[in-house]
Parts: C-alpha cells; structure tokens; sequence
C-alpha cells in the first residue's frame, strides 16, 4: 500500500474526532484543485470534461483531517466531509437531492463519532429549517455556525467603515436576504446602530415580521421584497444572501456604499458595475493558533489571500470543539441575538480565532495580520450585549 | 444493503429496437462476457473451498451466471442480432487473471473482493443504469439481473464485514492491492472512450459513441459504477477518505 493511504487509513481508525465541518466545493476550479491533490502530483490533473462527469457521483465522504490549535494552547481534531454537491447544482431544482447529500454528510460526521459539526456554506442553508432531516443522532450535535458568520459580518461592517472614515451612526443600512437565520441575525446586531434599515427578502410576511421586532427598538425601518422600492439609498449594504445579478443593486445604492458580499456562493465584484463601491467578503474569520490538513490542502479547501482563513460558519464548531463545549450553538432561522453574537464571539477570540482580514474578488483590501485594525479587541465586543 | 436495482422501470423504457439493435447487440455481449466470466469464477472458487456449504454455494453461484448469461443471449435473439461473449478480451482476461492469482494463493477472502466487491458494483450499477432505457423484456431482464446480482452482494458483504474486523489494517491493504490491479482494469474499460484500441468484445466499432442514442453515456456508466463500488467499501467499513483518494487515482 502506498504510504500516503496506509498512513490516513491508520490514522483514520486510531484518532478520536471532535469535530467535523460539512462544505463542498464553491466552484469547478476548487472542485479540481481537490481531486488533483488526491491524484497525486505524479499523475496528470483530471480533465475539466472528466471532472464535470465524476463529481456528481461522488458519496459525501471525508476528504481530510483537520487539526487546530488555541492560542491557549487547546487543541481540536477534526475531518472535513464534502458533500460534493456538484457547484453548478445549488438551484432550488436540487433541493432534494442536496438535503439528501448534507445528510449523508451529516451520516459520516456521526459514524466518525465527531462530538459536534458545523454545516458549511450552502450545506446549513439547506439545514438551517430542516434540523429534523438529519438523521438520529446520540453523541453528536450539529450547528449551522451562523451566529459567528453573522458576529464576523457584523465586525467586517465595522472595521470596513473605520477604514473609509465612515459613521455607522449615520448610515443606511440594507440588507438583502434580510429574514434568512445571518440576516436577520445581522439586522438584530446592527439595527440598534444604524440610522435607517432597509430589510429585502423574498417573503413579504417575514419581513414584516422582522421589522415589527426590530422596531421596538426605535429603529426606522423600511421592507421590500423589490429593492427598486426604497425610498433612499443605502451607503452600506450587507449582501446575506447571493444576488441573482449584482446589477439589482444599482441605483439602489450610494455610488462609495461599503458593500458586503455575505451570499453564497459570492458573485459581488468591485471592478464589474461598481466602481467605487467598496465590496468585500463577509463572514470569514481566521484562526490564527494554526491550523493543519492532512493531506494538505492549504489553499485548496480554503482558498483565500490570507492564511487559516475559514468560513465563520466552519470556525463556530471549532471554536466550540476547542472550547469543549458540544452544544448545538445555532439551530433553526431567526434565533441570532446580539447577545449569542457575543458570547460566540468570546468563545472564538479566547482561541484566537478572529475576523479575517478584507478582501475581495480582487485581492486583499489590507495587509493581513498587520493591518492597523485588527479587530482583535473589538472582535471582544462589536456586538455588544444588550 | 440498499438496493440499486429497481424492478419497478421507468415507462420512458421504451425506444425503437429497429435501428438501436447493434448498439444493444455491444451493451448485451459485455454483459454477457462478465457473466461468463463470474461463473467461470466462481467454479474456480469452488475448487478451493474446504467448507461444503462454501463449495455449494459458489458452485450455485456458477449456475446462477450462467443462467444469467443465457438470458442476455436469449434477448439478443429477441431483437434479431447474435450475442458473443469473449472472456479472452483483452480487459476481460486482465480480469480472470487477477482472480486467477487469488484462487492460486487459495485466497477465498481475496476471490470475493475481487468478483462481489468490484466486479459485481460494476455489474449492479450498470444493470441498474441499462434497465432504466432498455425497451420491454430487455429491461426487465437487466433489472432482474441486476437486482439478482445484489443478493450475491449482500451474502459476500457479512463474510468480508467480518473478515475485515479480525484485522482491519490486514484487510484493507488487500483490498487495496486488488483495487490496483483489478480497479485500474475495470477503469480502463470504463473509460469514455477506448484509447488503446478494439476491446475485442464490440462486434464492429467501439458502442460507446453510440451509446447517447440509447439514453445512455460511457460518463453515466462509469460514475455509477464507481459511486457503486465507493458505496460498498463505505459498508464494508473502509475510511472514505481512502477510498475516494483510490478511486480518484484512477486512469481515466
């Protein structure tokens, strides 16, 4: 046997799990980069017609292990399982068959005996309202991880408009996707902050819905299910879910909007049709005790600019895994508070798990780990209890 | 395990033969040459089972192919055209030798993995594909058989389950030395188009460019087999972190 393969089949009966993060590949190009690390790189990369034909018929599995550190010196191990729910196939037309991946995904992460798992991407927005599909489980608990993706979105906004000189006081907020589990869970954080909301969704009664709580607080608050609606311009936008065409957007923002692309998968670019907008993407946080894939697949199953930079959904469960706390953190849609936005938040900056740093489509919008912002104390309290 | 054959076919089974016979003429004479091939296998197996109920049942097993093998035949006759089987082929001889070597070393564990585990998921999953667009009685044929094939399936897995938990390490390194040998053969005669030239089973040119016209793709064959033979290893137990780093590593 090869070495590689004895060395992860040994390993993969002898290790215990904590924790184990369900994804799936966010494009063709991360779906080959995966099968060509698995290939090996002494055989030629898979065609893109080959992978195109092969993905789909892949049964959710893990594809590595995943090793983490505090930066107290806990430690977590974990696997990634990919659902491999093919890129081109996120339509409502498959949701069914998506839901049936995740949960056999889900299946893996309870044979595995992982104590917790975070639903990745796509994955906990097929699950966020469907918690009862996954199937029965004993030992382990699942959260979706949006209330960490909505505290790292909450602290992107913050840091983005430090960076521009902006005064989140004065601003208008809109937030597209606003009655999914992150938007409203965003809408909660920043409302009381904000001068004005804008809340756009497809379902006109939850909106409502959440405009009426989110009133209570004295907010003004506006709600349309067609962004052409709004009677003002939003200069700060929060994307919570992905946009058909960011087109929508046009004319329905201040020209210089501080925009963040939270949707999946992210389709927001600065340099298509806005200029001077400045776009990065949202929820996204890195850990920064380390973090290691065996086999490595650093900067293939996270690609970003910056080092240990990983979805905040992802991030939740190992900050719980390192935290030894195995509860299921976040369930269902609409239970984000700015008060569970904090304690997670606690929970992540006492392993040194922060926001990462901005960037979009076009690369990095700081310097990394050295940016004057760091939102290392902040990241303590951006979402202050209520 | 779950089935994968359905006896219950889609109506959409139903295309003319008039002009798809010698496309059903190839589909039918690789069947068939697996079938052959599985029985002659298994009377292979028979001659190194020391248990009398092993010797019975793979002996029954041999008669079970080739009555399989005899149904393909009987609908190629159906639809006018001759069924030939050739387990010289060149792929398909690769094959038996590799069982060959199993039933030399008197390696009874060895011989199931190689005939239930992989060329029984790529016997089911095929079936299971062909029977959805196959028109009539040789539909119902393939899903038959298919759905035959499973149970043989089913009775291998508790044998190599618990062969697998006396030494797991033991048992899957095995499995691994098969996959190289047998996967990668099974591979090439999956693959979308035959590069290395005739596979001697084919009565004229290669089906597989044909095979659209059926409602069927080499690409469908091959990803159902594989999905197949991946789904089986998970039952038996091998991490599927490994497995799909074998299956990938496939040539295609």
């Amino acid at each position: 046997m090869g070495n590689s393969v004895a060395g992860v089949a040994t390993r993969a009966r002898t290790s215990e799990v904590d924790f184990a993060l369900i994804g799936h590949p966010e494009s063709w190009r991360a779906a080959a980069d995966v099968l060509a690390v698995l290939r090996g790189p002494e055989r030629t990369p898979l065609p893109d017609d080959e992978i195109k034909d092969i993905l789909p018929w892949i049964p959710p599995r893990a594809v590595c292990h995943v090793d983490i550190a505090s930066i107290v010196d806990a430690r977590a191990r974990g696997l990634y399982i990919d659902s491999f729910i093919p890129p081109d196939r996120l339509e409502a037309d498959d949701v069914h068959e998506n839901i049936a991946r995740v949960r056999k995904a889900a299946a893996c992460a309870i044979e595995a005996g992982a104590k917790i798992v975070s639903l990745g991407g796509f994955s906990s927005i097929l699950i966020e309202g469907n918690f009862d599909q996954l199937p029965e489980r004993h030992d382990t608990v699942f959260t979706t991880g949006n209330t960490l993706t909505a505290g790292f979105i909450v602290q992107g906004i913050q840091k983005m408009c430090a960076l521009e000189g902006r005064d989140l006081s004065r601003s208008t907020l809109l937030i597209v996707g606003a009655t999914g589990d992150v938007g409203s869970g965003c809408a909660r954080c920043l409302a009381p902050v904000v001068q004005r909301v804008l809340l756009s969704a497809r379902k006109v009664e939850r909106l409502r819905r959440l405009a009426a709580e989110l009133q209570d607080d004295g907010v003004q608050i506006e709600v349309a299910t067609d962004l052409q609606q709004f009677s003002v311009e939003a200069d700060v936008v929060i994307c919570a879910a992905s946009l058909p065409s960011p087109s929508l957007l046009l004319g329905r923002i201040a020209p210089d909007a501080i925009v963040c692309d939270a949707g999946y998968p992210k389709n927001l670019s600065p340099t298509a049709e806005m200029l001077d907008a400045k776009v990065f993407f949202g929820g996204l946080g890195q850990i920064t005790g380390g973090m290691k894939f065996t086999p490595d697949f650093h900067g293939v199953l996270n690609r970003h600019p910056f080092p240990d930079v990983v979805h905040g959904c992802l991030l939740e469960g190992m900050a719980l895994a390192l935290e030894h706390r195995f509860e299921p953190f976040s369930q269902g849609r609409g239970f984000i508070t700015p008060q569970r936005v904090h304690e997670i938040e606690t929970i992540a900056a006492r392993h040194g798990i922060y926001l990462a740093p901005l960037y979009n489509a076009d690369g990095p919008l700081e310097d990394g780990l050295d940016a004057g912002w760091n939102g290392r104390e902040e990241s303590m309290g951006t979402c202050t209890e209520q | 395990m779950e089935p994968v054959t359905s006896l219950d076919r889609s109506p959409m089974a139903c295309t003319s033969l008039s002009t798809s016979a010698p496309i059903w003429q190839d589909i039918l004479a690789q069947a068939m040459t697996g079938e052959v091939l599985a029985a002659m296998n298994y009377a292979s197996l028979s001659e190194i089972s020391d248990d009398p109920a092993e010797v019975a049942d793979a002996l029954e097993h041999a008669e079970g192919e080739r009555g399989h093998a005899a149904s393909f035949a009987a609908e190629g006759r159906k639809i006018g055209v001759d069924v030939a089987n050739n387990v010289d082929a060149k792929h398909w001889k690769r094959l038996r030798e590799a069982f060959l070597r199993c039933i030399t070393e008197r390696d009874f564990i060895g011989c199931l993995i190689v005939q239930e585990i992989m060329l029984e998921s790529f016997a089911v999953a095929s079936y299971s594909r062909v029977a959805k667009v196959a028109p009539g009685s040789l539909g119902e044929t393939f899903a038959r058989i298919g759905a035959e094939e499973e149970d043989h399936v089913d009775h291998a897995m508790s044998i190599l389950r618990a062969e697998r938990a006396r030494d797991a390490q033991r048992f899957d390194d095995k499995v691994y030395r098969l996959h190289l040998e047998v996967m990668t053969t099974l591979a090439q005669m999956l693959a979308k188009e035959c590069k290395d030239g005739h596979c001697e089973v084919c009565h004229a040119r290669c089906v597989k460019p044909s095979l659209f016209d059926v409602r069927l793709s080499a690409a469908e064959l091959r990803g159902a087999s594989l999905q197949q033979y991946l789904k089986t290893l998970d039952m038996l137990g091998l991490p599927g972190e490994v497995t799909l780093t074998w299956v990938t590593q496939l040539p295609v």
